[in-house]
């Protein structure tokens, strides 16, 4: 007999129905929600490389070699090349001002759009590249500085350029407030013609690439080790540090959304193959009696696997595909850019997940058929051999492991959720079994319904107890994905609120502080307290002078470096010590609180001494404390912090941040022109770049969490139905004695919602433990416990089951009993 | 043919062992028809199982035709099975998800026989339900169920028949109809048939009555 016949047989008799549906979700869902993380991931990345406008970008203080350009040309990826220094810019002949030069070639931005006005501040339009040759853009308020109109002559260094347009934002633009002064946007070609850019001059070269990922990939791993002594290479994370680390988060939730995929995909197929082969064990009995030997059975059930492996593939495959398809198709007007396709991996998966999950699940219940003793054609009443052993947990769980571990790539993420099943499993195993057996001596005294359903749960006290470990298992994974869906997008929205400050404003006089105060709260302008600032320099640490930054060795980043100073008696708002201790109010001993990876950079610590140059004076002062801030907060935020008494010698300006709603715009050109000295640096797009991919992320997150929640639901219902025909043979025999619907219907509800307690109870306990674990190791968040979760946890745990075993049963009640004894 | 040596049984209960058979011996001649008669749990369905091959013996051994079941493992036992045993069951044991036809076919297709489709046709003709070959067993009124039970059981010309109880589960009138059609066949092909029963009436059909009590033979 083939095993495509036993399979067609079993198939007509309605054998294979969960097993083959079990398989064809998992593989559906691990290949949907993988194909949809690939291409979702390659379109956030895509997106994110606005924020560099480019894939990858080489910066360097010195013009780095047209070769690498020609080289990058060579292997089919577009290039670019900016440049950017300070510089004077005159109109007529007094007006001049210090104005951020950006000079971009041809195809700027590669990634990312360019936006521009054809008159200061008016509206928005987007440009495929920047200003053509002897023509500039100049920031909107330079035309107050300056008194000029669209059409007017400007010129820097010996150049003459003629204004055409005001720019409005770059791709790249939030690479760093160092960026001071108003910008002026011209053409790479005319550079030579200011004569401004000399050898030694304070500049930054950028050279940009861009281009499909494998062949970025590949120039960048052949350019890193040719880079020099100042050379860098940015990607991603780097070049925008707020958005990197969501995206990176959001990467880690979808995998491990994708591996709880896989847990649930495996559960549920080891509960259908279990079914499957007490269904089978009689079958194998009247094999062996008429004389198949346990190689032909192995034989017959293992192609069977295969085969059955092979269809569920293929149909998994195809409802992936489908499956991904109709999230983007949902989720399509929110992307920027529709991502090419996911490639073969998400089938491999799928592929392997399912002969994973049939080897590791199906087969060695399946494999032990072949031991089922014939005598039991004889003695129906045999009890069946085909238990689990140990072995089989063990290998179910590596499985799991190994399967998490390779789809998520990450040990940490597969180490948190495992610890949390196993937890799961111990505590479940020895909880049930104790409560289960407790649970008899209180039914004796209650009614007859209970007394029923606390003796069902008692007598199947070790299978019962397995049965709650795998619900709570099930809604543990469940419950801990709503958890840190929860956070991580509560987390983003405290970042980013509605009002959160989208423009800066520096160089603040102090006699302008005053009356900038007032325009503000007389224009209904929400903004943060005014921070003095004051530009200076790190020389020397603990008496030992620093080098120059075109002179640091290798990939060290301890070289002299210029930053921002402020004063403060208490710690700013947002600020957390992490180490060393505040300065007593008023204190003028000579001290300094350091930005945390600003101390690192320096490799300093609380106690260390620093040599700083403000203007032309030296100052030496010893590190106090360290902070952490929040970067994504786009507050204003320092890496040098000093009592005020050590400053006050120093001239200082003043900066602070604010929120305009776009219908305020026009606000900024009052501002200007009563306070033209005043730098106003527009975030607003920026944050709403930021917002657009944190809400795309968390639509993202919702679509894959429904999945999951219909792959959870699956175990339930496969939970449920492994436990359905014993219940259903002991309900028949009731109502044969007589037994009224109530109460058979009551005892089963009873039984189960018993059940969906203790898993509610455990996958609660569970839970918490494992989002602890996630959000420490994984997801670099802070723990906050959730009170809520428990009774939801345990709530729905019992409604769930409860009605989802009350519905399988249901049968038993509606069809007569006769019937229901032949069928099993 | 079929030689049982002190054949015992014992199975552990509670921590003690417990003796079903107590030193059966016994010898069936080729073509002999015997009924195994006794009480319920006097030890019939233990002993047909162990001269079935179905189950190992706690000491002594069964010898069928030359060939010791008890030096054979459970893999030999069910080669010997498919070449030399057919068996009809009290509760019919055909598997549910297979038609009649595919019922019948399955102990030819486990021997690897070529005309396996023509032979179960064949002998479902001949247990006089060639038109209902495609029929599932739950399909089946109980004695057809056992008709397609005994056409499987001579489907694959055993040299012996065991039979458990075949007229348990059937009224009075199908029993008998069931009884002469075995008997008929049993006489067509020369097999040996060695049956349980408590139905006086199928065990007077037999040459041979071997009557246990509480696990002893007491006439054989």
């Amino acid at each position: 007999m083939t095993a495509r016949r036993m399979l067609a047989r079993d198939w007509r008799g309605g054998e294979l129905g969960i097993l083959v549906a079990a398989l064809v979700l998992a593989v559906a869902v691990v290949t949907g929600i993988s194909a949809f993380t690939t291409r979702l991931q390659s379109a956030l990345e895509q997106e994110s490389h606005r924020f560099l406008a480019a894939d990858a970008v080489l910066r360097s203080s010195r013009e780095a070699p047209a070769t690498l350009l020609e080289e990058a040309g060579r292997r089919g990826l577009q290039t670019a090349t900016t440049l950017s220094f300070p510089s004077m810019i005159y109109a007529g002949d007094e007006a001049m001002v210090l104005a951020s030069v950006k000079a971009a070639s041809d195809r700027y931005p590669l990634r990312g759009e360019l936006t521009y006005s054809s008159e200061p501040f008016g509206e928005v339009l987007s440009a495929a590249q920047g200003p053509q040759p002897g023509t500039v853009w100049l920031d909107s308020r330079l035309f107050a500085l300056l008194d000029v109109a669209v059409g007017d002559s400007v010129s820097i260094g010996e150049a003459e350029f003629t204004v055409v347009a005001a720019t409005r934002t770059e791709p790249d633009q939030a690479a760093g407030l160092a960026s001071f002064g108003p910008r002026v946007l011209m053409h790479y070609s005319d550079i030579p013609a200011t004569g401004v850019v000399q050898p030694g001059s304070r500049v930054e070269y950028r050279q940009l690439y861009a281009g499909d990922a494998a062949t970025v990939a590949a120039f960048t791993a052949w350019l890193q080790p040719q880079l020099e002594n100042g050379q860098r290479l940015l990607d991603v994370d780097q070049g925008q540090p707020g958005v990197g680390r969501a995206l990176s988060r959001a990467e880690r939730f979808l995998l491990l959304a994708g591996s709880l995929a896989v847990v649930l995909a495996g559960v549920a197929i080891a509960l259908a193959a279990r079914r499957f082969s007490e269904r089978h064990t009689d079958y194998v009995a009247i094999m062996k009696s008429l004389g198949a030997q346990a190689r032909v059975i192995n034989r017959l059930y293992g192609s069977s696997l295969v085969l059955l492996g092979l269809v569920a593939t293929a149909i998994g495959c195809a409802a992936g595909w489908a499956l991904q398809a109709v999230f983007f198709a949902l989720f399509a007007d929110q992307l920027p850019v529709m991502p090419g396709p996911a490639g073969p991996r998400p089938y491999a998966i799928g592929f392997a997940t399912a002969f994973t999950c049939l080897l590791c699940f199906a087969w060695p219940p399946l494999r032990r058929l072949g031991q089922a003793s014939p005598l039991r054609v004889l003695r129906r009443d045999m009890p069946s051999e085909n238990r689990r052993t140990l072995g089989d947990y063990l290998l179910g769980f590596v499985a799991v492991a190994g399967l998490m571990w390779w789809y998520s790539g990450d040990l940490r993420l597969t180490g948190a959720l495992l610890l949390g099943l196993g937890v799961t499993g111990v505590l479940g195993l020895g909880l049930a079994l104790t409560l289960l057996r407790g649970g008899r001596l209180v039914g004796m005294s209650a009614g007859s319904i209970w007394r029923l359903a606390l003796a069902g749960l008692q007598r199947r006290g070790t299978a019962n107890a397995l049965q709650v470990v795998i619900f709570a298992m099930a809604i543990m994974l469940l419950l801990v994905l709503v958890l840190v869906r929860t956070s991580l997008i509560r987390e983003w929205q405290a970042q980013l609120p509605a009002d959160a400050p989208n423009h800066f404003m520096l160089n603040i006089a102090p006699e302008d502080v005053q009356p900038i105060e007032q325009m503000l709260r007389r224009s209904d302008v929400p903004s943060e307290a005014l921070y003095p600032m004051i530009r200076g320099r790190v020389m020397a640490v603990n008496g030992q002078a620093l080098p120059a930054r075109e002179d640091a060795t290798g990939e060290s980043e301890r070289h002299q470096r210029g930053a921002n100073f402020t004063w403060s008696d208490t710690v700013p708002a947002g600020n957390q010590l992490v180490a060393g201790q505040w300065w007593p109010a008023g204190t003028d001993e000579a001290l300094v609180s350091l930005e945390e990876e600003f101390a690192q950079r320096l490799e300093v610590a609380v106690g260390d001494r620093i040599g700083l140059l403000i203007g032309s004076e030296p100052l030496e002062v010893t590190v106090a404390s360290i902070r952490k801030l929040d970067w994504q907060s786009f507050r204003p935020n320092f890496f040098m912090v000093f009592p005020p008494r050590v400053l006050s010698d120093f001239p200082a300006t003043f900066m602070t941040s604010f929120h305009l709603d776009p219908g305020q715009k026009s606000f900024l050109n009052q501002f200007i022109r009563r306070f033209p000295t005043v730098t106003v640096i527009e975030m607003d797009v920026v944050v709403e770049q930021v917002r657009g991919i944190v809400d795309q992320v968390s639509a993202a997150i919702e679509l894959v969490l429904g999945v999951i929640l219909a792959a959870g639901a699956l175990v339930l219902v496969a939970g449920v139905r492994a436990s359905v025909d014993s219940r259903l043979h002991e309900s028949s025999v009731l109502r044969a004695l007589g037994a009224r619907r109530g109460l058979i219907l009551g005892g089963l509800a009873i039984e189960f919602a018993t059940l969906g307690l203790f898993a509610g109870l455990l996958a609660t306990v569970a839970a918490e433990f494992s989002v602890y674990l996630l959000q420490a190791w994984v997801l670099d968040m802070r723990y906050v416990p959730s009170p809520w979760l428990w009774p939801i946890g345990i709530t729905s745990g019992m409604l769930l089951i409860g009605a989802l075993g009350v519905y399988s049963c249901r049968g038993v009640v509606s069809s007569p009993p006769l019937a229901v004894l032949r069928e099993l | 043919m079929i030689r049982a040596e002190n054949l015992q049984k014992t199975v552990p209960v509670g921590g003690r062992e417990l003796e079903i058979l107590k030193g059966i011996n016994l010898e069936i001649k080729s073509g002999e028809t015997v009924a195994v008669v006794g009480a319920s749990g006097s030890g019939k369905s233990t002993l047909l199982g162990l001269l079935a091959g179905l189950d190992e013996a706690s000491a002594g051994r069964v010898v069928i035709g030359g060939t010791d079941l008890s030096a054979l493992d459970e893999d030999g036992r069910a080669a010997f099975r498919a070449e030399n045993v057919g068996f009809v069951f009290q509760s019919f044991q055909l598997l549910p998800a297979l038609t009649a036809l595919e019922n019948v076919m399955l102990p030819l297709e486990l021997k690897g026989q070529q005309d396996a489709l023509n032979q179960a046709e064949h002998f479902l003709q001949r247990v006089e339900l060639g038109q209902r070959l495609d029929h599932y067993p739950r399909q089946l009124s109980g004695g057809e169920q056992q008709r397609v039970a005994i056409a499987r059981a001579f489907a694959s010309r055993p040299d012996i028949l065991f039979a458990d109880e075949p007229t348990g589960n059937l009224d009075s009138r199908t029993g008998e109809h069931i009884i002469e059609l075995l008997f008929e066949l049993n006489k067509e092909h020369g097999t040996t048939l060695v049956l349980v029963t408590h139905d006086l009436k199928l065990a007077q059909r037999c040459q041979r009555r071997l009557q246990l009590e509480a696990g002893e033979l007491v006439v054989g």
